[in-house]
């Protein structure tokens, strides 16, 4: 018979390979947002930095952005996991080398090479530059996406090994025996079920996503080896969506991870936990059509399915979470700092950024909406105040001094700053495309030019507010190696 | 009645030979040559499953030995993919059915060079390794399938063109099902490695 009751677990500090991947996350992710606000800068016309700039600049953001929230997910992943599993530091060491050399790739390819063709590489258009950027330029682009990829393919294959070696199988990882059987209570954790889940998707869509990189690089020295563009471009979001997909799955292993340590409270895995886990690993492989409802010469069945799914994957885990984590938080008497703040908006900020894509999942308005800033809107909301509000929680609790210390109030309005500028900030994305102005565009008319100032002001305060996050972690980074609690004891407890 | 190990090592041995002497012959090796699918999909193969099983009859303390003296797992690795890699190459297909040594040479080498190497290798290699022998070879079945499918010329002067095209739908199919057998294979908790002793205890499986 299964027992939900809480077993307190030492509180481990980072590993430095750990503490790495965030000095790195920090770095890249306020240099990636600086160019974001440049972009905004230049469509609210305070800037005429001119198209070109404008769409290497996107570009790099695109890229960059994917690439290092990845690498943040995989450092909260990888923290957490490593305490159930035994995971080899060596090759943890060798995907952010790998990566790191990809990045560099990129880098050159963009702002000595010019490329310029946004990080979706959508095909013929890396080939077919007219003169704007030369072959080598996007063979480095797409090499350096190659590059990253195969430094994940040997992360997740150490976690594959790690969990068979620990739990018999990645069925096992994912708690069927307990699924499917009697619930024994021996299911694994959550950090493990997670990382069960990311690896299975990753492994697919960095192996798909190898396959079209090796054949544009072909097509690109060698044109007569035609490629179906309509095939390629299902393959490129195929992989993408899975890769982007499961970054959150990664940082959410944070949620259930801290949150429990400050009530006190256990988050197990029950059999629904368990249900809606494994249905999400099957969806989240099916539900990138919904970003190809447009091209209608796709099989019917085939966008049907996309819209189908991406109804019935909005859900599984994320009310799951949601309501798991209210559960543990209700009436719990728990001590709100930073981290636990952090991690509770990130639920909200998860929640409330899938809306927007189960809405433009929906044919009929995929059709006017897909092409508008109603997207970025989207994934804006979904990834800074979902994903990345989950890896700031997780540095916040890493560098925390004490399980009693209380926050500054510099960090409290940084808090808040973050959560209003984000909202501001994509909100004017959305209203921009409920008002049909297309994305990807580096000029705008002027009848959209307000809304992109209003947004611009919203940047530059999430911009603020993340310096002081980025600071705070990175002058208490001495204390992320070391064990302690961190946890503030709920107060019920506490007394 | 059982079987000890020697004897079923003495059956085994002789149903090897006799099907390597049955691919030599005319007859078969003319029937499967005759499309470029059965000779890369089925004739091929076959020589390097022929290498794999053979290998796994010679004694443990021997295949240790001859792992030990040649450098361990990794050299035995890349020898396999370099072996392979060669008999993927279309005018490796044509020397072969034109050139009797290179005739030969696919004989030897597909059992020799690929499926031995890659026994011995597999013993020491973590489920990273196996991993990354697996994900190399079916990203490579599949693109090297989808450019036979989408080449704008022929690639073997000894085949036509559809059998170059239906040559790469199998390779492209046989890739998704090999990479679904493979990720099944790490569901039920297969693969590990090292050291993953089979049934008999004599050798290892190669999932």
């Amino acid at each position: 018979m299964a027992s939900y009751t809480y077993t307190p677990t030492p509180d481990q500090g980072a590993k430095a390979s750990v503490v790495a991947y965030l000095v790195v996350s920090c770095v890249v992710l306020l240099l990636m947002m600086v160019f974001g606000l440049l972009m905004r800068l230049e469509q609210s016309q305070f800037t005429a930095i001119g198209g070109l700039w404008f769409y290497k600049i996107m570009t790099l953001h695109g890229a960059g952005m994917v690439g290092i929230v990845a690498i943040a997910g995989a450092a909260i992943m990888w923290h957490f996991l490593r305490q159930y599993v035994e995971l080899s530091t060596g090759i943890f060491v060798a995907n952010l080398v790998i990566f790191l050399i990809g990045v560099v790739m990129i880098l050159a390819s963009v702002l000595i090479g010019d490329f310029h063709a946004a990080w979706t590489f959508l095909f013929p258009l890396p080939g077919t530059s007219m003169g704007m950027w030369s072959q080598g330029a996007a063979a480095l682009f797409m090499g350096g996406l190659l590059v990253i990829g195969v430094g994940f393919v040997l992360l997740h294959l150490d976690i594959a090994r790690a969990i068979i070696k620990r739990y018999g199988g990645l069925g096992r990882g994912l708690g069927w025996p307990q699924l499917f059987g009697p619930d024994d209570g021996n299911a694994p954790p959550p950090a493990v079920v997670a990382s069960t889940m990311v690896t299975i998707v990753n492994l697919v869509g960095l192996v798909v996503g190898a396959s079209i990189l090796v054949m544009m690089l072909v097509n690109l020295y060698v044109p007569t080896f035609e490629i179906d563009a309509l095939l390629a471009k299902g393959m490129i979001y195929f992989f993408g969506h899975v890769f982007i997909n499961a970054v959150i799955y990664m940082a959410v292993i944070a949620v259930y991870e801290i949150l429990p340590r400050y009530t006190q409270r256990p988050w197990k895995s029950n059999k629904v936990f368990l249900a809606s886990w494994t249905a999400s690993t099957i969806m989240v492989m099916f539900i990138f059509p919904h970003h190809l409802l447009m091209d209608y010469a796709f099989p019917k069945w085939f966008l049907i399915m996309g819209h189908i799914i991406g109804y019935l994957n909005t859900f599984p885990i994320l009310i799951v979470t949601g309501y798991g984590a209210m559960m543990i938080v209700y009436r719990s008497g728990i001590r709100w700092d930073m981290c636990s703040r952090l991690l509770f908006v990130s639920l909200f900020g998860w929640a409330v950024g899938a809306m927007p894509a189960f809405i433009d999942g929906t044919i009929t308005v995929n059709y006017v909406m897909h092409n508008t800033l109603w997207v970025p809107g989207h994934f804006h909301t979904y990834l800074l105040l979902g994903m990345v509000a989950m890896v700031f929680g997780f540095m916040y609790y890493l560098v925390k001094p004490d399980e009693n210390a209380r926050d500054s109030a510099i960090d409290v309005a940084a808090f808040w700053g973050f959560v209003i500028g984000t909202m501001g900030f994509t909100m004017s994305f959305l209203y921009s495309g409920k008002e049909s102005v297309p994305r990807r565009y580096a000029e705008h008319l002027p009848e959209w030019v307000p809304y992109d100032r209003i947004a611009s002001y919203f940047v530059i305060l999430l911009l603020a507010s993340v310096l002081v996050f980025v600071f705070r972690f990175l002058t208490r980074l001495g204390l992320a190696g070391r064990d302690y609690q961190r946890a503030s004891l709920a107060r019920s407890i506490a007394t | 009645m059982k079987l000890t190990s020697s004897h079923y090592a003495a059956r085994m041995g002789f149903g090897l030979g006799v099907l390597y002497l049955l691919l030599a012959t005319p007859v078969a090796r003319d029937w499967m040559e005759a499309s470029m699918s059965r000779h890369m999909l089925v004739q091929m193969p076959l020589l390097v499953v022929i290498g794999i099983l053979a290998s796994r009859l010679l004694p443990t303390h021997w295949q240790n030995s001859v792992l030990a003296h040649l450098g361990g797992a990794i050299p035995f690795v890349v020898v396999a993919l370099f072996a392979s890699t060669y008999w993927m190459l279309p005018r490796a297909l044509d020397a072969a059915l034109n050139d009797p040594v290179a005739e030969v040479a696919k004989f030897i080498s597909l059992p020799l060079l690929v499926g031995f190497p890659l026994v011995l290798a597999w013993r020491r290699l973590t489920l990273i390794g196996r991993g990354f022998v697996w994900t190399n070879f079916i990203s490579m079945l599949a693109v090297l399938g989808w450019l036979y499918i989408v080449a704008p010329v022929r690639v073997c002067n000894s085949y036509l063109v559809n059998d170059q095209e239906s040559a790469g739908w199998y390779m492209v199919i046989g890739a998704v099902l090999l990479f679904l057998w493979w990720l099944g294979t790490l569901f039920v908790g297969g693969g590990v490695g090292p050291d993953k002793p089979d049934r008999n205890g004599t050798g290892t499986s190669l999932a």
